[in-house]
């Protein structure tokens, strides 16, 4: 909302400080978005163009001499309507106009000129005449050497609000009055407003049939002259940011910002009936708006009837065929209310935002429809010779009694913390123009129409902001309450340390991606969750899995030259009746690295996997194993991939990019690995660690090397050393694979086996009887042979 | 006699200190301690002496035998020390060569940002309550005192998947959540960290996915002045101790009286800059006291209970306290960015 300085002093006996009112606006009431002149020029004079002659060497530039009362100075002018004997807006040299144009004395063509004849569009308000074609002439009544901005009435400063919802009362000149009553404690004058009405009845009859407009009144109004409207009137529009147009619609649009109830002019000759009625419009019903936009319609819009046909959209536009044009002299003026969520829907709708739908969305004073309506009369009798016929027909079922809030001085202080006492809030509510009456500290508050208050909360509100926020003191609640991190929290915390500590940066991604990207890395396949109202199809689909923005975000750091790229997330998936949190991770380039040491970091799968081992080590879970996929994950290297199940769930996978993936990215080794988090925070063993006698006995080591065919995988092997083993092997270790011609199929693999008991010294024999068990089931299970 | 044993404890030091080797050495002792030495030579001569005279001649011999002998030792040590010093010289490494390049890896801004106010939130006794990102309208809406068509709808433009369902707009639906499992309405201090989103498009201030922190207190006394205390103690944790706070009236639909709170400015402490647009206060967060209406739709009775709510934007936060001018930034995840935290 934006408010003429101007307009606003005349409700008080004195003038505003603007930047006080500034200061209060944003501590007592909304904030500020912003203080400004309304045209920001400084030094302007009203000139006297005495005589002009033509430029001898230019045929389009004329030499102007123009008094500005104290001197006479020679101007060069090229606008073509420029004629002797105009009052025109003069710059003279150093005067900066908008867009930082500073006028300096120059010489054309051998001529010099001393200022510049302004035209509106140079001060940046063409707006004011768009009828303007070169230089803007003034009325012969301009005093020459007075400030032509004063003259228009653009002399004004323009104090913008952002409002909040709940400040509908603020989109009037005179809410703002009264609110800026209240702040600064003055005095605030209200004037009345009187209009002459001629006796013949008002013609027009005015009905409804729907319960979506509670109140109409419909007055017409003869004789009308439609021409320009006055300089005050135009600046008072454009200081609001409202286009003139005509003295008609100016007025309606003036009575909108003095009120906040939007009025509407029909040429009452254009409408074919003496008959308003106000309905719901049919399916398939159309309009042609203001605009000259044919509207269909919808069983809901509210419209405007000549008993046949819309000729308005409540509330929203009105219609083309009943425009107010030049030649208009009978006009039918509508003040009326509408509701709000019905104006909401079909301005929407119907992409159709205006001055008048924005202030019927939020609700307006309905019991100041027929001030307002008058007011227009009473400006328009002024203004445009108006005869104002009989009284208005209307309809009205408002409810605009007074609401009344009660609030005891107990309340109020047990919800701010702070000691009222009665007198000041006698003061504030005297101040907000609340009559009341209080009967030791328990007050009844007759809340005026112009404000919508609901509950003792709005009051409160309205109290503090009024008594200041910086006077409540500072304290903390007193309900002890024992804070802290969830073992689900606490979990996550370590997990993000872990992999930070293992050199990877942690990246946040966008949830919403394309429909390609939201089913990759999709062990089941499910169905991805579409957004009904994208704004691109690239963020149209809830991803399925983090790793497609990891690889995109792999790319993007490539395409950089950044080599390695070591990254992962925690985040949401989403999936039809759930959302599933998952952690994923992708590495690339090389890990920690020696490269003159001949150590290259080189990144694999088993250097993923070691990570993956590792947080799980660190987070205690015990239950896990690395399976083949029991179906290929798509996506993946086939051969290359795995999936991991803990406590025989499969919970996600590992694995190398598939060499398409890679080459559709660009780079190679592509490591991922992604996994539900449920599964993690379940497995972990919390509070279950008891701590383990340190053995004070030596083991024993003992190295095997065994040929197996070369399908035998090494878990297979371990598996059946750790079964056939007693208690007292303690760990067993693949130090060496070796492959060969020589050696056919088969492979060898050379384990260490450690043995240890925790309560003696191993005899050499025991361990050799183990040692030789676990061979020969080796060989039984896996036809393995032993070397020697 | 002395003069003679003089001058091979002197004959055998020079000889001693020429020797290079441990070999040398020990011809050295061979030939001086050994079975053949002059020393035996002497020790035969004693046979000859008077038995008065013997004992003294035979302990300046033995006298001599020992200095000899530790003439070797010593000896031995130099050279043992002078094989050592060679040994070491010659391991010598270039230590200005570089170490292993240990990656080092970084939480994301975000992350820390939320850790960061977690841990001022946990340390005044709150706890942290989490909730889905896909909301029904009821949770997102309704039960926030905001209805269909309500006005204040359109403050939050939304990601809807169903009539009914949609990405939630903020991290409220976390609070009305919290109420209600609260069956016993026993006291709650929680905050609410999340993911949200609004259809807005992505550009230097906005993106239409973000993170939000709110806290809510809901018991039978807590007050306006709690809010007011609560939030100086968290603007001074978080932007520094000298922070002063500044409530203005505002509006949400779920708290009543609300508040928007500005610090005042940590780059150049209230006297004006770029950063503050020269007001010296910056905006950092909404709050107010929970409005009635939502208390009732949770089945608290609003007569016996009431709290506050705040909460805030995380990359607001985040871009303030480490001056990133473009949110996006916070997305994009360009390493050379995400490592700097």
């Amino acid at each position: 909302m934006k408010i003429s300085i101007n307009w606003l002093n005349e409700y008080f006996n004195q003038q505003i400080d603007k930047l006080e009112l500034v200061n209060k606006f944003n501590l007592m009431s909304q904030e500020v978005a912003g203080l400004s002149k309304l045209v920001d020029v400084e030094g302007l004079l009203i000139g006297h163009v005495k005589s002009l002659e033509k430029h001898p060497d230019a045929d389009k530039l004329s030499v102007c001499q123009v008094d500005v009362k104290n001197e006479l100075l020679q101007i060069i002018c090229g606008a073509p309507n420029v004629a002797q004997g105009q009052k025109v807006i003069v710059a003279k040299t150093g005067v900066v106009l908008p867009g930082d144009f500073k006028i300096k004395k120059v010489k054309i063509r051998g001529i010099e000129s001393n200022g510049m004849i302004c035209s509106l569009a140079e001060l940046d308000v063409q707006e004011f005449d768009v009828k303007e074609k070169g230089i803007y002439v003034l009325p012969d009544d301009a005093q020459v050497g007075e400030d032509p901005l004063k003259y228009l009435g653009l002399d004004d400063y323009v104090l913008e609000l952002d409002l909040t919802a709940n400040r509908s009362d603020l989109l009037s000149i005179r809410g703002v009055a009264y609110d800026t009553a209240c702040m600064l404690d003055w005095d605030l004058n209200i004037p009345d407003v009187r209009v002459i009405r001629e006796g013949v009845e008002n013609p027009v009859n005015i009905y409804t049939t729907t319960r979506d407009s509670s109140t109409y009144y419909g007055q017409v109004v003869e004789n009308i002259k439609v021409k320009d409207s006055p300089f005050w009137l135009k600046s008072r529009l454009i200081s609001a940011g409202i286009r003139p147009i005509n003295n008609v619609v100016d007025v309606t649009n003036y009575v909108m910002l003095e009120y906040g109830q939007p009025l509407h002019a029909f040429d009452y000759d254009k409408i074919s009936s003496d008959r308003i009625i106000v309905r719901e419009a049919k399916t398939g019903e159309k309009i042609v708006t203001l605009d000259g936009e044919e509207r269909s319609l919808l069983a809901g819009d509210v419209v405007i009837t000549d008993g046949t046909k819309p000729i308005a959209l409540a509330g929203v536009m009105g219609g083309l065929e009943t425009e107010i044009d030049e030649k208009s002299s009978r006009i039918l003026l509508e003040s009326a209310v509408f509701n709000p969520v019905k104006v909401r829907r079909t301005a929407n709708r119907l992409n159709l935002k205006s001055e008048s739908s924005s202030r019927f969305e939020k609700g307006i004073d309905a019991s100041k429809t027929l001030e307002a309506l008058n007011r227009a009369c009473e400006l328009l009798i002024q203004y445009a010779n108006a005869i104002v016929i009989g009284r208005p027909s209307f309809y009205n079922t408002a409810n605009t009694k007074d609401k009344i809030i009660s609030l005891s001085l107990e309340k109020l202080n047990s919800i701010v913390g702070y000691t009222f006492d009665e007198e000041t809030v006698e003061n504030i509510l005297t101040r907000l123009r609340f009559s009341f009456k209080n009967k030791s500290g328990e007050f009844r508050v007759k809340i005026p129409n112009r404000r919508p208050m609901e509950s003792y909360q709005d009051l409160v509100e309205e109290i503090v902001r009024i008594n200041g926020y910086d006077k409540i003191p500072l304290s903390i609640p007193e309900t002890p309450t024992q804070g802290g991190l969830s073992d689900r929290q606490k979990t996550k915390r370590s997990i993000r340390s872990f992999l930070v500590n293992r050199g990877l940066n942690e990246t946040k991604t966008y949830s919403l991606v394309n429909e390609e990207n939201a089913c990759k890395f999709d062990l089941k396949a499910t169905e991805i969750i579409k957004i009904m109202n994208p704004l691109t199809q690239e963020r149209e689909c809830l991803r399925h899995s983090l790793l497609p923005s990891l690889t995109s975000v792999l790319s993007y750091n490539k395409s950089r030259k950044i080599e390695d790229v070591q990254i992962f997330e925690i985040g949401n998936t989403y999936f039809k009746d759930t959302e599933t949190e998952k952690i994923a991770i992708l590495l690339n380039g090389s890990a920690d690295k020696s490269t003159w040491q001949k150590d290259e970091g080189q990144i694999d799968f088993y250097y993923i996997k070691g990570l993956v081992e590792a947080l799980f080590e660190q987070l205690n879970i015990k239950n896990y194993a690395f399976g083949i996929p029991s179906v290929n994950i798509v996506n993946l290297h086939p051969g290359i991939s795995a999936e991991i199940v803990i406590q025989g769930k499969v919970c996600g996978f590992i694995g190398k990019l598939h060499p398409e993936e890679e080459h559709e990215i660009g780079v190679k080794d592509i490591y991922v690995c992604e996994f539900e988090t449920d599964n993690i925070y379940k497995s972990k063993g919390f509070h279950n660690t008891i701590y383990q006698e340190i053995s004070k006995y030596p083991s024993i080591k003992r190295d095997i090397a065994i040929l197996v065919d070369d399908g035998v995988q090494a878990q297979k092997i371990i598996d059946v050393i750790k079964i056939n083993a007693k208690k007292t092997l303690k760990a067993v270790e693949i130090f060496d694979i070796y492959q060969d011609i020589s050696l056919g199929s088969k492979k060898s693999i050379a384990l260490t086996l450690e043995f240890m008991s925790a309560d003696r010294t191993l005899e050499t024999k025991e361990v050799d009887d183990y040692l030789e068990k676990i061979v020969s089931s080796l060989e039984e299970q896996l036809s393995a042979q032993l070397r020697k | 006699m002395e003069t003679k044993l003089k001058r091979l404890i002197l004959s055998a030091e020079s000889e001693i200190q020429k020797t290079k080797t441990n070999n040398e050495l020990l011809d050295i002792k061979a030939k001086y301690l050994g079975k053949k030495s002059e020393f035996n030579d002497l020790m035969q001569e004693m046979k000859n002496l008077p038995a008065s005279e013997r004992p003294l001649f035979g302990k300046l011999i033995n006298e001599a035998k020992q200095e000899i002998s530790n003439l070797i030792d010593k000896q031995k040590q130099i050279m043992e020390k002078a094989q050592i010093n060679q040994r070491l010289a010659s391991e010598a490494i270039d230590i200005t060569m570089p170490g292993r390049q240990f990656k080092i890896g970084h939480k994301h801004i975000l992350t820390k940002t939320i850790e960061e106010i977690e841990d001022i939130f946990i340390g005044l006794g709150y706890v942290i309550k989490e909730g889905p990102e896909i909301e029904t309208d009821k949770y997102n809406f309704e039960m926030l005192n905001l209805p269909k068509d309500h006005p204040a709808r359109e403050m939050q433009d939304s990601f809807y998947i169903t009539e009914d369902l949609l990405l939630r707009t903020h991290t409220s639906p976390v609070q009305v959540r919290s109420l209600l499992e609260n069956a016993q309405q026993l006291p709650l201090k929680i905050i609410c960290p999340g993911v949200v989103y609004r259809k807005d498009d992505d550009d230097q201030t906005h993106s239409h996915q973000f993170m939000q922190i709110e806290a809510l207190v809901v018991d039978e006394k807590t007050i306006l002045a709690d809010l007011k205390g609560t939030l100086l103690l968290v603007a001074k944790k978080l932007f520094g101790e000298n922070r002063e706070i500044r409530l203005r009236p505002s509006y949400f639909p779920f708290t009543e009286p609300s508040v928007e709170v500005d610090v005042s400015c940590f780059k150049c402490n209230g006297t004006g800059c770029s950063m503050c647009k020269n007001s010296g206060w910056i905006e950092i967060l909404g709050a107010g006291m929970v409005n009635n209406n939502v208390l009732e739709a949770c089945g608290y009775d609003s007569r016996k209970f009431q709290g506050f709510a705040l909460g805030m934007g995380i990359e607001r936060i985040a871009m303030l306290k480490y001056g990133i001018d473009d949110i996006r930034l916070l997305y994009t995840n360009d390493l050379r960015f995400n490592s700097q935290f």
